[in-house]
Parts: structure tokens; sequence; C-alpha cells
């Protein structure tokens, strides 16, 4: 049995919770991301003949006065970065956060989510900012916790990066 | 190499290494010149014996030749003779030189093993201190963790101890404890002890990723992989808010989440370095099952340490943890009562309860019949003979006079079931004064003035009777059985009734008048004929109401004409037809005696015997038998 720790990491509010939610098995309330501080999903996936278990820890996200837990990183084979597409200063947090991973565990694959792609009336950032991140990412992408879309592209992209 | 370059050689050498004048080098030069001269002259070589033992030039040609090398192992040779320098350069190097000889095996640890022990003996000779500074945040954690267990168990025990100490069944454990040796907490903890590991998890530290799940039969739990992470998380939790800043890594011992307790589930959780265990716990276990999880925890990281360490999420680079695992999933239970069936002692006692019952019912009867023949044998003129239980019944025997209480009317007194009580009772005369006064009252039936009462073993009468009653009362009396009670009437006043008086002088007042010589009486005299029928009539009824008979004698008389002889059949005929004469107005001739007198019994009126008058018949009332 292969199973990989994964992290859902982002601002506040940028819909990791809502993106991941109709996509994983869950026996835990959202009332752990504001106690503990993160909720245990899982998802399995097959990558290639290899099945994987995704543990993804779904950490409370960041704002000025919390920081994430840098102990809930630990382990972990992969993250998503997680960003709303409609305002553009999750984008900053979302490269803070980045820079922090680095320095606690090391560069490990991740995915950099640009989130609520269903509001393009709003979309706040361009590609140019994003492609900043690009050159660890393993694959940006737009996702919509509405429509689902990006979101079982973006697992696979991930797995695909973390399995062996 | 020409002379003179040897010569220069020889002479610039010293001028390398020094330009302080130096005696053993003025002797070696000195020397070579000798050397030199033996060289150039055969004469000279063959005068003087060379005075180096080997060939200079060999040596000037490696001074050429090496020269570098030479200096670089006069440095060195230098380096190692100064020991600041040597200790520099080693400690440049200890650290890779450890590292390289620790990789290659374990002669280094064997090696340093003794030192080291050696090195902490004397620190600890020297100053105690401070190899307890050094060891405090190690054995400090470790020493609280034991005390805390221990004093956790001794708290278990005492809870259970005093919990159990004033049942019944406290008294049986007191007493085990006194045959066994042990303490009363040790065995209240043995029997009361009652737990079942329900899951017992394997989770890397670092990933929190889970490694094996057990669980027992039936225990209920949500998604292991999921709960792992959770834990995990939680453990990182506690670890990051309650330890500090410096706590916060795993890995360190830092202490995370030691036991935790949810109503009647426990979770103990044992840390190791690359992997903790966490066990759920139903029930209260003992201290014997936390020393059983670390042994396991701590079996499982000696035998794959390498790949916990290295573990990256592929289980099956992992042995089998799942038979280690099991052996943590312990449980004890009380040992269950022995149900029987609860016919086995719902009978006994079903049929216990009606023995008692019937016991009970039985006695009550018994107690009842006893009270019944206490009371019979108070009766006066009953006398208890026997008293037996035969056929579910209880026969009770006896005497009992016929004037005596019906036993049962006693019976009906006593709350008893008539039909569980026989009597056989034998008739016989009591001769005891309540009896005879009884049977004098039932055989006399006395009139209203008339009354009893018992002076010791005499009966007395008062008040006033009818000379009739007295008369009858005295016949009876006198006609007890010896040995009878003494009755005495003497107190009794001679009464007789009003209308009894009244009728008897009326009847007794009647004259009946007849001609001369004749038999029957006058024509005129029908009415008082009726009239007497009627008075006798109702006399008898009087008579009978008070209970005696009564006769009236017909009486014939004849005035003195005649002779004597005729007159007597004369009275007797008038007599006899007056009575008949009243038969046939319904008198019964029983209650009428005749009697003739002839002229023997003349009546007198106002002391003047009257003619007339003795041709009559007169009546006379008496009353008995």
């Amino acid at each position: 049995m292969l199973q990989k720790k994964v992290c859902v990491l982002g601002s506040f509010g940028v819909g990791k919770t809502s993106l991941v939610r109709r996509y994983v098995e869950s026996i835990f309330s959202d009332a752990y991301l504001t106690t503990v501080g993160v909720k245990i999903d899982k998802k399995t996936l097959t990558v290639g003949a290899e099945t994987v278990t995704i543990i993804l820890w779904d950490i409370a996200g960041e704002d000025e006065i919390t920081p994430i837990r840098t102990s809930y990183l630990r382990g972990a084979a992969g993250y998503f970065l997680v960003v709303d597409g409609t305002r553009a200063e999750t984008l900053e947090v979302a490269r803070s956060i980045h820079t922090r991973v680095a320095l606690e565990i090391g560069p490990i694959p991740f995915v950099l989510l640009l989130n609520k792609a269903d509001m393009q009336e709003s979309w706040d950032i361009s590609d140019q900012p994003a492609s900043a991140l690009e050159n660890g990412a393993a694959a940006i992408l737009r996702t919509s916790a509405k429509t689902g879309e990006g979101v079982e592209e973006a697992f696979q992209k991930l797995a695909q990066r973390i399995v062996p | 190499m020409s002379k003179a370059q040897l010569a220069q050689t020889v002479s610039v050498a010293p001028d390398l290494e020094t330009q302080r004048p130096n005696p053993a080098r003025s002797k070696r030069l000195a020397d070579l010149l000798v050397e030199v001269a033996r060289f150039a002259d055969q004469d000279v070589a063959a005068l003087l014996p060379t005075r180096f033992e080997r060939d200079l030039r060999l040596d000037a040609l490696r001074s050429v030749l090496l020269e570098q090398e030479q200096n670089a192992l006069a440095r060195l040779q230098q380096k190692f003779d100064d020991p600041r320098q040597f200790a520099e350069a080693v400690s440049a190097v200890l650290a890779d030189a450890f590292a390289t000889a620790e990789s290659r095996n374990e002669q280094l640890a064997k090696t340093m093993a003794p030192i080291l022990e050696r090195a902490a003996q004397t620190s600890i000779r020297n100053d105690p201190s401070t190899l307890v500074g050094i060891l405090y945040p190690l054995m400090g954690p470790a020493i609280r963790k034991s005390i805390a267990e221990s004093l956790d168990g001794n708290l278990q025990k005492l809870n259970q101890a005093f919990k159990h100490s004033f049942s019944w069944r406290g008294v049986k454990w007191r007493l085990e404890a006194l045959r066994t040796g042990s303490s009363f907490a040790d065995v209240v903890l043995k029997h009361t002890v009652e737990f079942r590991v329900e899951h017992v998890f394997l989770i890397h530290r670092k990933t929190g990723l889970l490694l094996e799940h057990v669980a027992a039969p039936e225990a209920e739990g949500q998604d292991p992989q999921l709960v792992s992470g959770m834990l995990t998380a939680i453990q990182d939790f506690v670890r990051d808010s309650f330890n500090g800043a410096g706590g916060g890594k795993r890995g360190d011992g830092g202490g995370g989440i030691d036991s935790l307790r949810l109503g009647d589930l426990l979770l103990w959780c044992e840390e190791g370095p690359f992997a903790f265990l966490a066990a759920v716990i139903r029930g209260n276990p003992p201290d014997t099952l936390r020393a059983a999880l670390r042994e396991t925890l701590t079996q499982i990281h000696a035998d794959l340490r390498i790949p916990l360490e290295e573990f990256q999420g592929d289980t099956a680079t992992l042995a089998d943890l799942n038979t280690p695992l099991g052996g943590c999933l312990q449980q004890r239970e009380q040992p269950q009562e022995t149900h029987l069936s609860p016919w086995l002692w719902r009978l006994p006692l079903a049929l216990l309860l009606i023995a008692g019952i019937w016991t009970a019912l039985r006695g009550w009867e018994g107690y009842r019949v006893n009270g019944y023949v206490e009371r019979l044998r108070s009766e006066p003129g009953v006398v208890v003979t026997g008293v037996e239980r035969s056929g579910g019944k209880w026969r009770v025997s006896g005497l009992r006079d016929p004037l005596a209480t019906d036993p049962a009317k006693v019976l009906a007194q006593s709350h008893l079931d008539p039909s569980r009580v026989v009597g056989h009772w034998e008739a016989y005369q009591a001769l005891t004064p309540a009896m005879v006064l009884k049977r004098l009252t039932a055989a006399l039936n006395p009139p209203r003035d008339v009354s009893f009462t018992l002076d010791g073993d005499i009966i007395r009468a008062h008040g006033s009777a009818p000379q009739h009653w007295v008369e009858r009362a005295r016949a009876l009396i006198q006609a007890q059985p010896a040995g009878s009670a003494q009755v005495d009437l003497s107190a009794l006043t001679d009464v007789q009734d009003p209308t009894f008086v009244r009728l008897r002088d009326a009847i007794q007042a009647h004259v009946v008048k007849f001609n001369s010589n004749a038999p029957r009486p006058m024509p005129d005299q029908d009415s008082q004929l009726d009239a007497l029928a009627g008075e006798l009539r109702e006399l008898n009824n009087v008579a009978a109401d008070l209970g005696f008979s009564v006769r009236v004698m017909i009486v014939g008389h004849t005035d003195k004409t005649g002779d004597e002889m005729s007159n007597l059949s004369l009275s007797a005929a008038r007599a006899e037809v007056i009575r008949s004469m009243l038969r046939a107005r319904g008198i019964a001739p029983g209650m009428l005696p005749v009697r003739s007198t002839g002229t023997l019994e003349p009546l007198n009126v106002s002391g003047i015997e009257s003619t007339a008058m003795n041709r009559s018949v007169t009546f006379n009332v008496s009353t008995g038998d």
C-alpha cells in the first residue's frame, strides 16, 4: 500500500476546503480547521500501475496574524498551493508560503491552483505573476470548486510527480 | 655533477637552512673536505680513512633531487613535534575521522566506550553536578513520566480499593488478600480491572501515515488512515501549543498526548523515534498493558529501524507488523457470573416458598385449633379428651353435656374452616354448678322474676314464682344425680298469676243448680255453663302459657232429701252430666275430674245451709299433674 501525505495550503478564503470537498473521503468536520488548524481527508488515485492513497492535510488558511503551523508540513510528499484568482493578494501569500515550505522541508513537488475559475469577470491576476512560481510547480491549473474544473487533473498531476 | 658543483652544493646547503654558526655543521663540513681530498688523491685516500659511514655524494644527490619533499617532510615533522600544531591539525579532521570510522564498522564505538565510561566516571567524581546538568533534560521527563505512571497505578489501586472497601465483595477480597499474602489494593485491582484494546495504530511520526492498524473483532472505528493523520495532527497541535518554541520537533521526545480519556474510551500513545503506537482502549486497563505497548514499539524499532527511518509511504517496505500489533489487542473481562437456567433457582425457590407458605398456614391453623380447643375447655359441660391431625383434618374429641355450648358455634368464632375440623362428642351429664343451673333453667323455664346466682357450689334462686312452678322446681332438683350442685329455693316467694287467680276464682264461684231429684241442671243454667266453658278454656290457655297443667274438679251435691245412697248417686250423676255438658262445649274431659259428695259436703251460704243451694254442682281448680 502506497500512501503519500499532501498538504493543501493557501491564504484564508481561497476555497481550499471547498475545492477538495467533493473529491475526497472525509470523516472529520470543518470545525477541526478552526480548532486544530487542520483537517485530514483521503483520496485514492491510480498513477500508472500504482494505486496511491493521498492523505490530504487541509491546513487552515494563512493571514497576517495566523501563520500556518509548519509542523503540519513535515513529512509531506507534495502540496497544493491554492490562490484565489479574484484576489491578487492571495498570490503573494502563496509565494510567501511556498518560500517557507521550501525552507522548512526542502523543495517538494507542488501544484499551483488558481481557484474560482468560474468567476472570470472578477479575475484579478494575470498569467505573468503566476508564472513566477512556475519553476518549482508541477503544474499551474485553473480550478473551480463550483464546477469542479481542474480538480481531478490537479490531483493527477501532483500524484504523478510524487509517486516514484 | 662536477666537484665544483658538489663543493658549491655543500657550501650553499647550510645557507639554505640557517645563517647561524653551527658547530655540528662545521664538523660536518670539515669531514666533507677530508672526503673531497680522499677523492682527489689516491694517496690521501689511503692515508686518511673515510670520516663518513655512507656516501656523502649520495646524500648530496638526494638533497638536490628531494629538496621539496624534504622540506615538506620537515614541516610535517615540525607539526608532529609541536603539540600545539599537531592538535590543531588533528582537530581539523577529527569529526570526519570519527564519521568514517563509524561508517566502516563498530570498532570505534567499542574503542570509545570504555574511554567514555572512564571519562564519565572521572567527571562524576570531580563534579557530579556537571553530568546531572547534562542529563537533566533527558532524565527529568523520563523520571516524571515514570513517577506519574507509578502514581496513576497506585491511584487506580487506591480508587478501586476504596470503592470496594465496604461491600460484601470487599470482605471476600480482604479474606483473599489475607489468604494469598497480597495487598488488598492488588486483590481489588485484580478483580475489577476490565478492559478491551479495540484498536492499535502504528503511525509514522514524520508523515503521520498509517503503518499498520489492527482492531479487535466487532470493534467499531473510522477509516484508520484518516484517524492516523488526525492523531498525528493533534499530537503536533498539542506539542506546538504546550511545549513552547523548542518543543515542536517530532522525534525529539517532546511530550505529545500520552493519555486521553473520553468517557469509557481511553487513548494511550507510546512514542518511539520513528513511529508511535496509539491504542484505543475501552475500560480500565492495568499498567502492564502500557508496558506491553512500550515493549512492542521498542521491538518494532529494533527490527525495522532503517525501513522506518527511510519510510516514504510504501508499507510494502516494512515487514509484517500485524503480528506484533495483534499481540497488543489484549482484553480482560470479569468472569461472567455463571448464569444457570432461571428455573434451577426459581423452581426450588417456588417450592421453598410453597413449603414455607404451607408450613406457615399449617402453623397458623394449628395455632387457631389450639385456640379453639382452649375455648372449648373453658366452656362448661365440655371435656376435650383428644386433638389429633389425620387425613388432612383436625379431629377434636371429648365429652359434651347436651346443654353445653355447641362446639360448632365456638368453631365458627375461631375463624377456622369448619370442613377442616371434625368433632367427636360423647354426651354426658355434667354436675358442675354452671351446668346444673343450665339444666334447671332449661327444664324449668323460670318466670321472669326468678333469677339464679352461683354462690360457690350452691345455686341460689331469687325472686317470686307461682307455687306450681316452685313445686316443679323442687321435684326436678330432687331428681338430680347424686353429687350435683346444691340448689337453694328458700329465697323464692310464692306468687300467682293474676289472670289465673281471676279465672280460678270465677270458675270456683259458679254453682250450677238442679231441681229436686233431677240429675240435669235447671233449664236456666245453660248460660252459666256457656260462661263456665269459656272460662275453662281461658284457664287452660293461661296454664299452658305459664307452663303448668290445670284441673277443675266437678263436685256434685244433693239436699238432704232422700236416703244417703240415692243422694250419692244423684250427686255423681249431676257431676257427670255437667262434665258431659262441658265436653259438649269443647272442654276436654281430661281436665275435668268428678267427685260426688251427696250430702256429705253441704254448701253454706252465709252460714245457712240452703236446701236449694245444695241441689247443685260446684267447681274446684287445682294445678299440677
